[in-house]
């Protein structure tokens, strides 16, 4: 056979590749399994100072647990000292209760399968950003977010294919009664995607609506047995769990859901302005929230987290992308593989108020080392702007594309036949180029990462598409994107009970802002 | 010479030096953040016979006005306003009862907390430190305040200013809760309401009732001298409200 004969054997012409390679189907990338080594900034004799003063910190300063008798009780009986709020731990108590109960991973469960995610390991699951009560678009400008833009960030966090994750507080929906938006927020993520997602924390009575929601989409023996949700605790540092966060994680934990146990650090204000200190700090807070969940319940799924910024010393805002958050993330990433629990940090984090060049550095400086230090679960991975108060439209496309680049770097280097491909250097010999031999045209349609939303044409081209800069692709894209959406299927049952479950439990207090 | 030596005689010159050079040198003490400096440099012009408002105005306004511009500036950093706050805040603490018996009107007070729900006070405790540094009488009520904490506080210290944080969308609306609290009293008028908070914006702080919302600690300090000299004004101008 001819070489046109057999090539166009495997064919099928334009309309069959244009259709491949346009594919409407939301195609699912899996949550990344690295075949690339962590990255560490200091070896075991590091780590072992900074875990001697964590103890140090938490037996002789000790954790607040405030306004929380049962915490307090729990911490008694499992032997720590207690000074009012203050709970003294003695040394090595918090660290034999993680080690001896928490998981070293879990499965969060989604309610489509394909799309359930492993946390801990070699895993890295990407997940939107959280938390922002402002939206920006380059249509809009600034305003505060509202429950349609809501279901915009979990609808594009659905059609992203390196998102594995849809997220808890994409942003927060303020034109919903407070006591009642949780509603509405979780219902999104159930309805409008299939993805896994993180539940309520503004309230016990929240986080336990959350768990109640579970149970009519999953099934309440599923739930007990699994975990289908991984919500967000933060520690109020320094050295401080306040009520409503201990009130949630006991929901969760109780209920076998798993929690990101954070404490979410401005080093200057909320550490010590040195990075060893601000270790230390953190592994004694996540060290006593972690074990506080296991004595809730042992098992109880906890991820260590951490969110280091820090400080302006000019102005007291809290700053990002900055080289000495990045040597914390690598120093706790190592803390917690070496406890054995999974690990949070990272994100497309910047103080940017617009998606400009200092968005993108500082987004990809913190991406590009949470990648290296072996994040798990990276929660912020897209939209993030201006420290957390506005989630953007432009912003999320160009992180979630930068999230692809994770995709392939973490693949390593493959070392197969293929990978190595001496027959096409053979083939190919001296002076020649390489577009036309066997292993490109096999290899061509993965071999590189492509963005969706950079721009390589040359300037002329450039010139003709409309001279667009990064954000305004971006901003065509999101779009294109929100139009081509379709939701998935959701047995029909389901949603009703759903949505009867909602009404009822609205009906049953008041609207209230407070 | 060397700096420890230098530092010493400085100390020991103070009383000597003459007013003009005090003053200078109580500018330069403000900006490094010696309190103790400051106190003594108060009790000396008062010793001198200066009067408590011009002790204030001259040495003591006048120096935190050079720390504000500097911060502003970027050329001060925040933990070393912190220190000038408070050497500030030594020096008031000895002219408050003075100025008070002279009927001088003080400088200003108030009262800040953030609001019940809410645990963030970063930015409310700038707050405090720049107006603290700015002279006035701060009662910081701390975090995570329901509506009685204010109501209690404001009766007991009756401020000129009642400013509120919030960071969180869930809880910034308890604001309005605290405002028509005071409406309801009928003591909304007697205080000058601020707000504050990253969340916030003009708008919301309007929707709440609040006479301003400052979008920073500088605002903050700006804001409250303004409305409380403004306030002032209208009572002047008002007998019957100043004798009530
Ligand atoms: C007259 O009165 C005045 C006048 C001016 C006033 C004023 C009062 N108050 C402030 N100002 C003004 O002057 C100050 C100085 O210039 C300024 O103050 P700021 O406070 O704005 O600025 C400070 C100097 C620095 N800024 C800050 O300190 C706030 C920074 C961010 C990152 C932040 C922090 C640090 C924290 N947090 Co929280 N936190 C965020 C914030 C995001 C952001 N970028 O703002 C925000 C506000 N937090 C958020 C959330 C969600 C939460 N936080 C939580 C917890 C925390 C920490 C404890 C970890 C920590 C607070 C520590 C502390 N001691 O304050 C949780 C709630 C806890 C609780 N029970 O309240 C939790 C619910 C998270 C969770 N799931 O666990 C988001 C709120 C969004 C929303 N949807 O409402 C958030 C936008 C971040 C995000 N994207 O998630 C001005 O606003």
């Amino acid at each position: 056979m001819s070489e046109r004969a057999q090539r166009r054997k495997g064919g099928g012409g334009r309309e069959a590749r244009r259709a491949a390679r346009i594919e409407a189907k939301v195609p699912t990338v899996p949550y990344i399994t690295r075949n690339v080594p962590c990255y560490e900034v200091m070896g075991e004799e590091g780590l072992a100072v900074i875990e001697a003063q964590a103890e140090t910190i938490l037996q002789e300063i000790g954790v607040e647990f405030r306004d929380d008798a049962e915490a307090l009780q729990l911490w008694k009986e499992a032997g720590a000292d207690i000074d009012g709020e203050r709970v003294r731990f003695p040394k090595g108590l918090c660290k034999q209760l993680v080690q001896a109960n928490a998981p070293r991973e879990y499965t969060q469960h989604a309610r489509n399968p394909e799309r359930s995610v492993q946390i801990g390991g070699k895993h890295m699951v990407l997940v939107p950003a959280y938390g922002p009560p402002f939206v920006r678009s380059l249509d809009d400008g600034r305003r505060y977010a509202n429950i349609e833009d809501f279901r915009n960030f979990v609808k594009l966090a659905y059609l992203s294919p390196y998102l594995h994750h849809s997220g808890g507080t994409v942003c927060e929906p303020v034109d919903l009664p407070v006591n009642k938006r949780h509603f509405d927020m979780v219902y999104a993520h159930m309805r409008y995607s299939d993805k896994p997602f993180m539940g309520s924390v503004t309230t016990p009575e929240r986080a336990q609506d959350s768990v109640e929601m579970t149970k009519i989409l999953f099934g309440e023996e599923f739930i007990q047995q699994n975990t289908v949700m991984t919500s967000l605790i933060n520690a109020n540092s320094p050295l401080v769990w306040d009520a409503t966060m201990l009130g949630a994680l006991k929901v969760y934990a109780r209920n076998n859901q798993a929690c990101v146990v954070s404490p979410f650090c401005i080093a200057g204000a909320m550490s010590p302005v040195t990075v060893a200190a601000t270790c230390a700090q953190l592994y004694a807070e996540a060290l006593s929230g972690m074990a506080f969940a296991q004595l809730v319940k042992p098992g109880a799924p906890v991820v260590f987290g951490t969110f280091a910024s820090s400080m302006s010393m000019q102005s007291g805002a809290p700053t990002f992308g900055t080289p000495e958050p990045q040597l914390v993330l690598y120093v706790i990433g190592a803390l917690a593989r070496r406890l054995g629990v999974p690990f949070r940090s990272g994100g497309g984090l910047c103080g940017s108020k617009i998606p400009d060049a200092q968005a993108a550095y500082e987004a990809s400086n913190t991406l590009q080392h949470a990648m290296l230090a072996g994040v798990n679960f990276m929660l912020h991975t897209a939209g993030w702007l201006e420290g957390g108060l506005a989630m953007g439209y432009e912003k999320f496309i160009m992180d979630a594309d930068q999230a692809g680049m994770l995709h392939a770097f973490l693949k390593g280097v493959d070392l197969s036949e293929n990978g190595l491909a001496l027959d096409a250097i053979r083939e190919v010999g001296p002076g020649a180029h390489f577009l036309g031999c066997a292993h490109t045209q096999e290899n061509f349609e993965s071999a590189f990462f492509r963005s969706t939303v950079a721009d390589n044409n040359s300037f002329e081209q450039w010139e003709v598409d409309g001279s667009l800069d990064h954000a305004q692709r971006a901003n065509k894209l999101w779009k294109q994107m929100l139009k081509s959406y379709e939701p998935p299927p959701l047995d029909p049952g389901v949603d009703e009970a759903l949505q009867e479950f909602i009404t009822r439990r609205k009906a049953e207090f008041p609207d209230s802002n407070v | 010479m060397s700096n420890e030596e230098l530092h010493e005689e400085e100390e020991l010159d103070l009383a000597s030096l003459p007013d003009d050079e005090l003053v200078q040198q109580m500018h330069d003490d403000l900006y490094d953040g010696l309190k103790e400096e400051i106190e003594e440099g108060t009790h000396i012009l008062l010793e001198r016979g200066w009067g408590p408002v011009k002790v204030m105005n001259e040495a003591l306004v006048a120096g935190m006005t050079i720390v504000g511009i500097d911060f502003r500036d970027g050329i001060l950093f925040v933990p070393e306003v912190l220190l000038a706050a408070n050497a500030m805040k030594g020096g008031m603490a000895i002219l408050r009862p003075l100025l008070a018996a002279t009927g001088a009107p003080p400088v200003g007070t108030a009262v800040i907390g953030t609001v019940k729900g809410d645990i963030h006070d970063i930015g409310k405790n700038l707050v405090t430190m720049m107006w603290e540094g700015a002279g006035m009488e701060v009662f910081d009520l701390g975090i995570n305040n329901p509506v009685e904490n204010y109501l209690e506080a404001l009766e007991k210290h009756k401020p000129d200013i009642l400013g509120m944080s919030a960071l969180l969308t869930t809880t910034m609306p308890y604001m309005k809760v605290v405002v028509e609290e005071l409406d309801k009293r009928g003591i909304r008028d007697n205080y000058i309401v601020l707000v504050g908070g990253a969340p916030l914006n003009e708008e919301f702080g309007k929707a709440v009732g609040a006479d301003a919302y400052c979008r920073d600690a500088a605002v903050a300090v700006e804001t409250a001298k303004e409305l409380i000299a403004a306030r002032r004004a209208a009572s002047v101008e008002q007998p019957i409200a100043v004798a009530a």
